[in-house]
C-alpha cells in the first residue's frame, strides 16, 4: 500500500494551506446543502408543523363552522384510545412482512451477489421489474391470485394446507404477503449492495481459519451485511405500516390498518384533527422505533 | 516441456532444513501428481511433485499466471484437485475440506476482517476451535509481532505492514502444520518488504513450523528460503537450495529467471567421468559432467556474467580454464561497484560480462579488442532443445 | 358502432369509487393540511354566499366549458355523431372534459381549500352524488342556475327526482345520471337473495358478500333491516343500525366493504351476493349473464349524479346549455343506451326506440312507477349529524 507515500503531500498541502480558504470551503458546504434544506423545509417542516396544529383543533369542529383552535392534547389520548387496535395491526403485520421479506430478500440477494455470475444484472433487473407497473394494479393482481377459486387457493386445498372452506383472500395472510411482495425489492437492493461488497476472500479466510461454512457465514457474511439488513428492514417496514392499500385491496373489514383509519377520517368522516392526530402519532412511534433499532443495531459502527 | 523438469523436481534431494524433526519428509507436506484444471478447461498446475520437510521454508518462484496460487490454494482446501492426493505429516488431506485442514495462509491481499479489530481478527482461529486462553495466546502473538497497542484498532486504521503483520500473526497463532504466505509481501514498498522478509525467517525460526512462501521475487525467495522451487507454467522447473539453483540451473529457464546467463551453442566432443569436453564455434571448453544436464551431442554452454573474466588480447591470464579469443566490446556501463561489458563475439553473439572494480584490471572501450575465459568448473551445459532465451523477461520484469 | 367501441370505457368499468382513490386522496390529504393556517390560530368556517363569491360570465366571448364529471360517464367522445361532438358542433362552445371525479369525499378534499376560501378551482361544471352536492350547496359554494336557460331541465325531469328536500325546486342541481342500489347475486353459486336482512343472515354467503363503502346506501338498508325509515329517523335508529352493521362484520358475514371492482369479485366467485349498483350490473351481465340484480324486499335506494355550477365559474351560461342540451330526450336516450344508468329525462324512453329498442323496456334504465314506489332517499343530515354519523360510519368500516 502506497499509505506512506500518500500521506506526505497531503500534510504539506494542509500545512501549506491558508486558514481562510478553510472557511471557504465550509461555506461552499453549506452553500451545497441550501437546496436540500430548503426542499426539506417546504415539503416537511411546513406540512409538518401544519399537520401538528390541525391535530389540537378541538376535534368537534368542522369544514362548515371551521376549527378551534384549543390546544386539545386530549385528542392524542382519544385516538389512542378508539384506535389502538388498527395501530397495532399496522405495526404487526408490518414486522411480519419485514421478518418474511427479510428472510426471502436475504437469500435472493446472497445468490444474485455470489451465485448468480453473469446473470447478476438480469435478475437484479427481474427484482425491480414490478416497479415499472403501479402499485395498485399489482395488488390488485394479487386479489386474482389469492382469489378463491385461483389456483393457489384450489392447491392449498388440495394439500390439505386449507380446508374447503378455507380462504386467503380477506384474511391477515394475504394482507402480510401482499406486504411482503409490495416491499421486498426494498429490501433486496440494499441487501445485494451490501452482499456483493463483501470480499469472497473474507469467506475463504473464515474456512481457512477452521470456520464451518455456516460459521464462516454467521461470523463474517452476516456481519458484513449488516448495514444491508438494518437499510433494508427500514426501508421495508417504514412503507409497510404506514400502507393501507394491501388491508384494503387485500384484507377484510377485520384487517384493517392504522393508514384505513386515517383515509377514511381524513376523507369519509371529515374529521381533520382526529385524522392529523393519529398521522402524528403514526409519525412519532415510528422514528422512535427506528431510532431505538438503529441504536441496537449500532450501524455507526460498521465500516 | 523440458522432459528433464519433472524428473529434476522429484530427484533432487529436498536439502535438510535447519531443524527438521526426525520424522524426515514424512513429517512435512507431500504433494503428489497434482494436477488442477479449470472450469474453463485451462491447466493451472500440471502433475506436480512435491515434498516438503517438517520445519522448513520453501518458496515457490515463478512467473505471474505459471500457477503458484493455484498450487496454495489447493494446499488450503479452497481448491479442489482436478487429480493428484496431498498428505500432511503422513495423512492424506486431500478430501477435507479447507476448515478441517491443519493449514492457514496469509493471503495475497491479507484478507483480514474489517468489522472485527485487531484482536478479534487474530483470535478468530483460536475461537473457531474452542481453544482455551485465548486472551494470552493473542497477547503474545501480537507481541510477537510487535502490535500489542494496536489491539483494538480496525484493519482499516492500520498501515500496510503493520495489516501485514496481522495476517501473519492470524495464521501463525493458529501452529498450523503449514502456513501458507501467498506473495504476503507484494505491496508493499522495498525498504518495508525487506524488513518484514527479515521479520517473517526471524519467526519462521522461532516458531519452527513449516513455511511455504509463494513469491515472484527472485531475492525473496534467496534470502528467505531453505529450499526454492522454481515454477513455470504449472510444473516445478528445478528445486533446490538457492546458492545451488543459481550456480547449476537445470534448464534455460531457470538460468535465466534465476540472475543472468550467457548461453552458447556447443557440440560434445566427448565424455567422461569428470568432464565433458565441447566444441564452442571452434574453441575446445570444458565443463564438469555433473553440471552437464543434456544427453545429446550438442548443447548450451551456460556461464554466469560475473564468472566470465575480460582482458587483454593475448594476455596471461590469472586462471587456468576455457579461454575465447576474438571479442570485441560493443557496450560499456559502468556501475559502481562493477563493470558490465557486452562483448561481441566472432561468431556473432554478444556475451555479458561483469568485472568487479577491483583495480587490478583497467577499464575497456567501446571497439577494444579483448579475450575472454572462465574456470571450467563454473560452466554448466543445458539441453539444447531448450529456448535460450526462456525465462529471460519474465526474470527482468521483478 | 366499432368493436373496440362497444366494450369498455363505461363508468362501470372503474365503479363509481374509482381506482386510484387511494393515491389522490393520500396527496390531497397532504395539501390541504399544508394549506391550513400557519400559526397555531384557529381557521374558519368554509362557508360561502354564492351571491358575493361569484365571477363574471364570459360565456358570451369565450365560447369554452370546462367539466368534471365521473370516468366513463358519457358516450364515446371520439365519436363524431355523439353527443358530445354534436353539442360542440351546434353550439360552437369547445368543451374541454375532464373524466377526474372517482370518488364524491375525495373530490370534496381535493376542491375545499379553495372553494372554502373563493377561489376559483377553475371548472364551471362539477357532477357529483346527492349528498354531495347537498353539502356544498349548503355549504354556499355553488350558483344558481337561470331559471329560464334550462327551460328542459324543469319540463323533462322525471317525477322521482323532482322535490328533493336538499333542493326542492332544482335551482342548483340538475341531475346528470341517476342509479339504484340494490343487491347483486351469482346464479352459478347461490339461490337469489331477496332481501338485505337475509344478505347478512344466510349462512352459504357467509364471508362471501361485500357491502359498498358509501354510508347513505349501505346504511340506508341498515336502517330499513332495524325497521327504520332511512328519509327520517332518530338517533337511536341509527345507533341500533350502526350495532347490526358490527355485528355483521364481526361474525364474519361481511368479507369487504367494496368500492371498486367488487363485481369483478362477484363474476369469479370471491363473492357470491352484494350490494349494487344498478348501472354496473348490467355491465357485468354483458359478460356474465350469471350475475342478476335483485330489488330487495327493503326497496331501492334511488341516487342521482347532479350536475353543479361552482362559484367563481366564468362560463355559467355555456353550463346551462349543456345541461338543456341533456335534457332534450333524444340526447337522453342516446346517453343512456351507452352508460346504463337510469335516465333522468322524460320522453327518452321513446326516443329510446330509435336508439336502441332492446332497452326500452329494462326496468334498470326506465323504471316504471311501480318499480320506483318503493325506492327512498337518505334523509338530509345538517352538519352535526353528518360529521358525527359519518365518524361513525368510518370507525365501523375502518376500525
Ligand atoms: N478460477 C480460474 N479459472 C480459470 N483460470 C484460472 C482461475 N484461476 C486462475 N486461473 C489461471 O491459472 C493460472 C495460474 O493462476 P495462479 O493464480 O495460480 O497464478 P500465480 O502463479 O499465483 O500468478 P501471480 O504471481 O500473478 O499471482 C493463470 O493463468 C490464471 O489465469
Ligand atoms: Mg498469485
Amino acid at each position: 500500500m502506497t499509505q506512506a507515500a500518500q500521506a506526505v503531500p497531503e500534510t504539506a498541502t494542509l500545512a501549506a494551506e491558508p486558514s481562510g480558504s478553510r472557511r471557504r470551503r465550509g461555506r461552499t458546504g453549506y452553500l451545497l446543502m441550501l437546496p436540500a434544506t430548503l426542499w426539506l423545509l417546504l415539503f416537511f417542516v411546513v406540512p409538518f408543523y401544519s399537520l401538528v396544529a390541525t391535530s389540537l383543533f378541538d376535534a368537534s369542529g368542522s369544514d362548515f363552522r371551521g376549527y378551534e383552535m384549543t390546544y386539545a392534547w386530549g385528542n392524542y389520548v382519544d385516538v389512542v384510545e378508539a384506535y389502538w387496535q388498527p395501530f397495532l395491526r399496522s405495526l404487526w403485520y408490518a414486522a411480519l412482512a419485514t421478518g418474511i421479506c427479510l428472510v426471502l430478500g436475504y437469500v435472493l440477494a446472497y445468490a444474485i451477489a455470489f451465485k448468480a455470475g453473469r446473470w447478476k444484472w438480469l435478475l437484479l433487473v427481474l427484482v425491480i421489474a414490478p416497479f415499472f407497473t403501479s402499485f395498485l394494479v399489482r395488488t390488485l393482481s394479487w386479489q386474482l391470485i389469492l382469489s378463491d377459486e385461483g389456483f393457489v387457493v384450489d392447491a392449498l386445498q388440495f394439500l390439505r394446507v386449507l380446508g374447503p372452506d378455507d380462504r386467503l383472500l380477506a384474511t391477515p395472510v394475504a394482507v402480510v404477503a401482499g406486504l411482503a411482495y409490495n416491499f421486498l425489492p426494498f429490501m433486496v437492493l440494499p441487501l445485494f449492495a451490501s452482499l456483493d461488497k463483501i470480499d469472497p476472500r473474507l469467506v475463504e479466510a473464515s474456512s481457512d481459519l477452521y470456520a464451518h461454512p455456516f460459521v464462516g457465514f454467521w461470523k463474517v457474511t452476516w456481519p458484513l451485511s449488516l448495514p444491508g439488513v438494518v437499510s433494508g428492514t427500514l426501508l421495508t417496514f417504514i412503507p409497510a405500516a404506514g400502507d393501507y392499500i394491501n388491508a384494503e385491496f387485500l384484507g377484510s373489514t377485520n384487517q384493517r390498518v392504522i393508514g384505513n383509519v386515517i383515509q377514511g377520517q381524513f376523507i369519509d368522516a371529515n374529521n381533520s384533527p382526529v385524522a392529523a392526530a393519529l398521522s402524528v402519532l403514526l409519525m412519532v412511534l415510528i422514528v422512535a422505533m427506528v431510532l431505538v433499532y438503529v441504536r441496537r443495531a449500532g450501524t455507526e459502527e460498521l465500516l | 516441456m523440458p522432459p528433464s523438469a519433472d524428473t529434476a523436481a522429484t530427484g533432487a534431494p529436498a536439502p535438510a532444513a535447519p531443524d527438521a524433526g526426525p520424522g524426515g519428509s514424512d513429517g512435512g507436506l507431500r504433494l503428489s501428481s497434482l494436477t488442477k484444471r479449470y472450469a474453463n478447461g485451462f491447466t493451472a498446475v500440471h502433475d506436480l511433485d512435491l515434498d516438503v520437510p517438517r520445519g522448513s521454508f520453501i518458496a515457490l518462484l515463478g512467473p505471474s499466471g505459471c500457477g503458484k496460487t493455484t498450487t496454495l490454494r489447493m494446499v488450503a482446501g479452497l481448491e479442489v484437485p482436478t487429480s493428484g492426493r496431498i498428505t500432511l505429516a503422513g495423512q492424506d488431506i486431500t478430501d477435507r475440506r479447507a476448515h478441517q485442514r491443519p493449514v492457514n495462509t496469509v493471503f495475497q491481499n491479507y484478507a483480514l476482517f474489517p468489522h472485527l479489530d485487531i484482536y478479534e481478527n487474530v483470535a478468530f482461529g483460536l475461537r473457531r476451535r474452542k481453544v482455551r486462553d485465548v486472551e494470552s495466546k493473542v497477547r503474545a502473538m501480537l507481541e510477537l509481532v510487535e502490535l500489542d497497542s494496536q489491539a483494538r484498532k480496525r484493519p482499516a486504521q492500520l498501515s500496510g505492514g503493520q495489516q501485514q503483520r496481522v495476517a501473519l500473526a492470524r495464521a501463525l497463532i493458529n501452529e498450523p502444520e503449514v502456513l501458507l504466505l501467498d506473495e504476503p509481501l507484494g505491496a508493499l514498498d522495498l525498504k518495508l518488504r525487506r524488513s518484514m522478509q527479515i521479520e517473517i525467517k526471524r519467526i519462521q525460526v522461532e516458531v519452527g513450523l513449516t513455511f511455504m512462501h509463494v513469491t515472484h521475487d527472485q531475492e525473496e525467495a534467496m534470502t528467505m528460503a531453505d529450499t526454492v522451487a522454481v515454477m513455470n507454467g504449472g510444473v516445478i522447473e528445478q528445486l533446490g537450495a538457492p546458492a545451488e539453483l543459481y550456480e547449476n540451473p537445470r534448464s534455460t529457464f531457470v538460468a535465466n529467471f534465476l540472475g543472468q546467463s550467457n548461453l552458447i551453442e556447443g557440440r560434445v566432443l566427448s565424455r567422461s567421468a569428470d568432464v565433458t569436453t565441447l566444441d564452442m564455434h571452434g574453441i575446445t571448453v570444458s565443463v564438469p559432467t555433473a553440471r552437464t544436464h543434456t544427453d545429446g551431442d550438442r548443447g548450451w554452454i551456460g556461464i554466469r556474467p560475473e564468472k566470465v573474466l575480460i582482458g587483454e588480447e593475448g594476455a596471461d591470464l590469472d586462471a587456468p580454464g576455457n579461454t575465447v579469443p576474438g571479442g570485441v566490446v560493443s557496450d560499456v556501463s559502468f556501475v559502481g561497484v562493477s563493470t558490465q561489458y557486452l562483448v561481441r563475439m566472432p561468431w556473432g553473439q554478444e556475451l555479458q560480462v561483469f568485472s568487479q572494480n577491483t583495480g587490478r584490471t583497467r577499464m575497456f572501450t567501446v571497439g577494444e579488442k579483448v579475450e575472454l575465459s572462465w574456470r571450467p568448473e563454473y560452466a554448466f551445459c543445458l539441453d539444447i532443445n531448450q529456448d535460450a532465451a526462456a525465462g529471460v523477461d519474465d526474470g527482468e520484469t521483478r | 358502432m366499432a368493436p373496440e367501441d362497444q366494450a369498455p370505457a363505461r363508468r362501470s368499468t372503474l365503479s363509481r369509487r374509482g381506482l386510484l382513490r387511494g393515491g389522490g386522496a393520500v396527496a390531497a390529504a397532504g395539501l390541504s393540511v399544508a394549506a391550513l393556517k400557519l400559526p397555531f390560530f384557529s381557521v374558519a368556517g368554509a362557508a360561502q354566499d354564492p351571491a358575493t363569491c361569484r365571477a363574471t360570465d364570459l360565456s358570451e366571448r369565450e365560447r369554452r366549458l370546462v367539466i368534471s364529471n365521473w370516468t366513463g360517464y358519457i358516450d364515446p367522445r371520439r365519436n363524431p355523431r355523439g353527443t358530445y361532438n354534436t353539442f360542440q358542433d351546434t353550439t360552437g362552445i369547445t368543451v374541454e372534459y375532464n373524466d377526474d371525479v372517482n370518488d364524491n369525499a375525495e373530490f370534496y378534499a381535493k376542491v375545499r381549500n379553495q372553494l372554502g376560501s373563493c377561489e376559483p378551482i377553475d371548472r364551471d361544471m362539477i357532477v357529483l352524488t346527492d349528498w354531495m352536492a347537498a353539502r356544498m350547496i349548503g355549504l354556499g359554494w355553488i350558483q344558481p342556475l337561470e331559471r329560464e336557460r334550462v327551460p328542459r331541465l324543469h319540463e323533462n325531469l322525471i317525477d322521482s327526482l323532482r322535490g328533493k328536500a336538499w333542493d326542492p325546486d332544482r335551482t342548483y342541481s340538475a341531475p346528470w345520471q341517476s342509479g339504484l342500489t340494490g343487491i347483486a347475486y351469482n346464479a352459478a353459486y347461490v339461490d337469489e337473495v331477496g332481501s338485505f336482512s337475509e344478505l347478512l343472515t344466510r349462512s352459504d354467503l357467509k364471508g362471501r358478500i361485500t357491502l359498498l363503502t358509501e354510508m347513505r346506501d349501505t346504511m340506508g338498508f341498515m336502517l330499513k333491516v332495524v325497521g327504520a325509515e332511512p328519509e327520517d329517523f332518530t338517533e337511536d335508529e341509527w345507533y341500533d343500525a350502526i350495532d347490526a352493521l358490527n355485528r355483521a362484520v364481526s361474525d364474519g358475514q361481511l368479507r369487504q366493504f367494496a368500492g371498486n371492482n367488487y363485481l369483478q369479485q362477484l363474476a369469479n366467485g370471491d363473492i357470491v351476493a352484494c350490494e349494487a349498483w344498478s348501472g354496473d350490473v348490467i355491465q357485468a351481465q354483458y359478460d356474465n349473464p350469471d350475475i342478476k340484480f335483485v330489488v330487495p324486499e327493503e326497496g331501492l335506494s334511488l341516487w342521482s349524479d347532479n350536475m353543479l355550477v361552482p362559484n367563481l365559474a366564468t362560463h355559467q351560461a355555456n353550463a346551462e346549455a349543456w345541461i338543456d342540451y341533456y335534457y332534450e330526450p333524444e340526447v337522453a336516450a342516446r346517453l343512456a343506451a351507452w352508460v346504463n344508468y337510469i335516465c333522468p329525462v322524460e320522453g327518452a324512453r321513446e326516443a329510446m326506440e330509435q336508439v336502441d329498442a332492446s332497452l326500452v323496456d329494462n326496468p334498470l334504465i326506465f323504471p316504471d312507477e311501480e318499480f320506483l314506489a318503493d325506492t327512498w332517499d337518505f334523509m338530509p343530515l345538517d352538519d352535526r349529524q353528518s360529521q358525527q354519523y359519518e365518524g361513525d360510519w368510518s370507525d365501523a368500516t375502518v376500525g
